[in-house]
C-alpha cells in the first residue's frame, strides 16, 4: 500500500515534468533575430503558456535552455558555466541555424561552435530564423524527452 | 469525545489543511486561466499550479556553495508551514479550524513570518541578485504593513462597539447579524485599500518587483532549485488563498445557517476577490518600479485605509 503510494507519487512526477515546462534562455552571439522569435513564441498570440511555458530569469529553475546564436569565443565560457548551474533533468534546446552549424558565421576566428562540442543537444530547432510555430514544436519535443529522462532518473 | 474529533477533523479537513491544499491549487490555477482569458488566449490548465510544484519536487536540489546551507533549506519549511497555519484561522460561515480571542494579531504575525523566510532563505543563499531582491521584498513589506493593520483595526472598530475586536468569530458573528460589512459604504475605502494589499503581499504580478524575473533573474528565489523552490511556490499559492480568504473572513462573511451553502458562497467570493484583486491588476498593467509601489501604497492606500478609520473613529 505504502509502496504503491511512493509509486503514484513518482508517476505524478514524471507526468508534470512534461507539462511544467520552464523556459530559460541564453544568447550566444546570436543577431537577436532568433531571440525575438523567442519572446514571440511567448506572446498572446502564440500562447506557450498553453503547454506550461513559463519564462524564468534563473538557470536554476529552468526546465528547457533555449540557446541561440553560433557560440562565441566571448560567451562560450558563460555558456558552459551557465549550463552546469541548470538542475536535472532539463533539456537543452538549440533555437536557429547558428548554435547547429554556425549558419552564415561559419569561419570566423571568433566562433567556437558549434554548441554540440560542449553539451549532448537534446532537441534543436532549425531556421534562419525559425518560425514561433516550429520552436513550440522543439519545445514539445523536449517536453516528451523530458519525461523520459525523469523517468530515468528513478529507475 | 465528539468534541475532540470534530475539532481533529476541522484542523485536518474541512476548514483546515486538505480544504487550503485543494483550495490554493485551485485558486492560483483559475487566476492564471482568468488572466489568460483577458488576454485571448487559451492558458494553461487549471491544474498547472499543481504541475508546477510537482515537477519541482523531482528536480535535483542545488545548495550553491556561499550558502548557509542549514538556513537556505529550512527557511521555505517554515514559510510553508506559517501560511499553512494561518490558512487554519479562517472562518468559513461560523467554522473555524482554530479559534482564538486574538485571531487577526495571529494572522498578521504569521503572514509577516513569511514574508521574512523569504528574506531570510534569499539572504542565506549569498547571491547577489537574491541581495537586491530582498531589499526589494523590504520595501514591499514596508509598504503594505500599515494599511493592512489599519483595515483590519478598522473592522475590529465596527464589530467590536466602542472596543476593537480581533476575534474573526465576533466579526462572523456581527456580519452574521448586520448584514456582510460590505454593504457598509463606510467601508468601502477599507475594502479597497484591502483590495490593493493583497496583490502585494502575494507578491502577484503588477507589484511582484521582488521577483522580478526579466530585470533580477529571480531576485529573492534566485537561487532555489528543486524541493525548497516547490515548497516557496506552494507557499505563494497558499498565500493567495490566505489573503482572498481574509478579505472574505473580514468584509464578506455570509451565513445562511446550512454549512454546505456557507463553503459554495465562501468559495465563489473568494475566486471573485481573486479574480478583482489579482487577475485584473495582472492582465491590465504592466510591473511597477519600486519607488512606485512605495509611493502608491502610501499615499493611495493608505490613505483610503486612513479615511475608513477616521469616518468609524468618530462613529459615522
Ligand atoms: S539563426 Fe539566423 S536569426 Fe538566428 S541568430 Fe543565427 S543568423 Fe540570427
Amino acid at each position: 500500500m505504502l509502496f504503491d503510494l511512493d509509486k503514484k507519487i513518482n508517476e505524478a512526477i514524471d507526468d508534470a515534468a512534461s507539462k511544467s515546462l520552464w523556459l530559460y534562455h541564453i544568447n550566444a552571439g546570436s543577431c537577436n533575430g532568433c531571440d525575438i522569435e523567442i519572446v514571440a513564441a511567448l506572446t498572446p498570440r502564440y500562447d506557450a503558456e498553453r503547454l506550461g511555458c513559463k519564462l524564468t530569469g534563473s538557470p536554476r529553475q529552468a526546465d528547457i535552455v533555449l540557446v541561440s546564436g553560433p557560440v562565441t569565443l566571448q560567451s562560450r565560457d558563460r555558456l558552459i558555466r551557465t549550463l552546469a548551474q541548470v538542475p536535472e533533468p532539463y533539456c537543452l534546446v538549440t533555437v536557429g541555424s547558428c548554435p547547429c552549424s554556425g549558419n552564415v558565421f561559419k569561419g570566423s576566428y571568433a566562433v567556437c561552435g558549434p554548441v554540440d562540442k560542449y553539451r549532448h543537444v537534446d532537441v534543436s530547432v532549425a531556421g534562419c530564423t525559425p518560425k514561433p510555430e516550429a520552436i513550440m514544436a522543439g519545445i514539445a519535443q523536449a517536453a516528451a524527452i523530458l519525461k523520459e529522462k525523469r523517468k530515468g532518473m528513478h529507475e | 469525545m465528539i468534541g475532540f474529533i470534530q475539532s481533529v477533523l476541522n484542523i485536518l479537513l474541512l476548514p483546515g489543511l486538505a480544504f487550503t491544499l485543494i483550495a490554493s491549487i485551485l485558486l492560483a490555477g483559475i487566476d492564471r486561466v482568468l488572466v489568460a482569458r483577458m488576454q485571448r488566449r487559451v492558458g494553461p490548465p487549471v491544474l498547472q499550479p499543481l504541475y508546477d510544484v510537482l515537477k519541482c519536487l523531482g528536480k535535483e536540489t542545488i545548495v550553491p556553495r556561499k550558502a548557509n546551507e542549514k538556513v537556505f533549506l529550512l527557511a521555505p519549511a517554515v514559510g510553508l508551514i506559517s501560511v499553512l497555519v494561518t490558512a487554519m484561522f479562517l472562518p468559513i460561515g461560523n467554522v473555524s479550524a482554530i479559534r482564538t480571542n486574538a485571531d487577526m494579531i495571529v494572522i498578521l504575525y504569521l503572514l509577516t513570518l513569511a514574508s521574512v523566510t523569504l528574506i531570510v532563505g534569499s539572504a542565506a543563499s549569498g547571491s547577489p541578485f537574491a541581495g537586491v531582491g530582498l531589499s526589494r521584498e523590504m520595501v514591499a513589506m514596508i509598504s503594505y504593513e500599515l494599511p493592512l493593520v489599519m483595515v483590519m483595526l478598522t473592522v475590529g472598530f465596527v464589530c467590536g462597539n466602542g472596543l476593537a475586536t480581533f476575534s474573526l468569530a465576533k466579526i462572523g458573528a456581527y456580519q452574521a447579524a448586520n448584514g456582510p460589512l460590505l454593504l457598509n459604504p463606510v467601508l468601502w475605502p477599507a475594502a479597497i485599500a484591502l483590495l490593493f494589499v493583497i496583490p502585494c503581499e502575494v507578491g502577484q504580478q503588477p507589484f511582484d518587483i521582488d521577483e522580478a524575473e526579466t530585470e533580477i533573474c529571480e531576485g529573492v528565489l534566485a537561487e532555489y532549485s528543486g524541493k525548497p523552490l516547490a515548497q516557496f511556490k506552494m507557499m505563494h499559492n497558499v498565500k493567495m488563498y490566505v489573503m482572498s480568504g481574509l478579505f472574505c473572513a473580514l468584509f464578506l462573511n455570509i451565513q445562511t445557517g446550512f454549512f454546505l451553502a456557507d463553503i459554495l458562497i465562501y468559495c465563489v467570493s473568494c475566486v471573485l476577490v481573486t479574480f478583482v484583486s489579482m487577475s485584473v491588476p495582472h492582465a491590465v498593467t504592466a510591473r511597477f518600479r519600486v519607488e512606485q509601489v512605495f509611493k502608491f501604497y502610501w499615499t493611495v492606500v493608505t490613505g483610503c485605509a486612513a479615511l475608513s478609520l477616521i469616518l468609524v473613529w468618530i462613529g459615522l
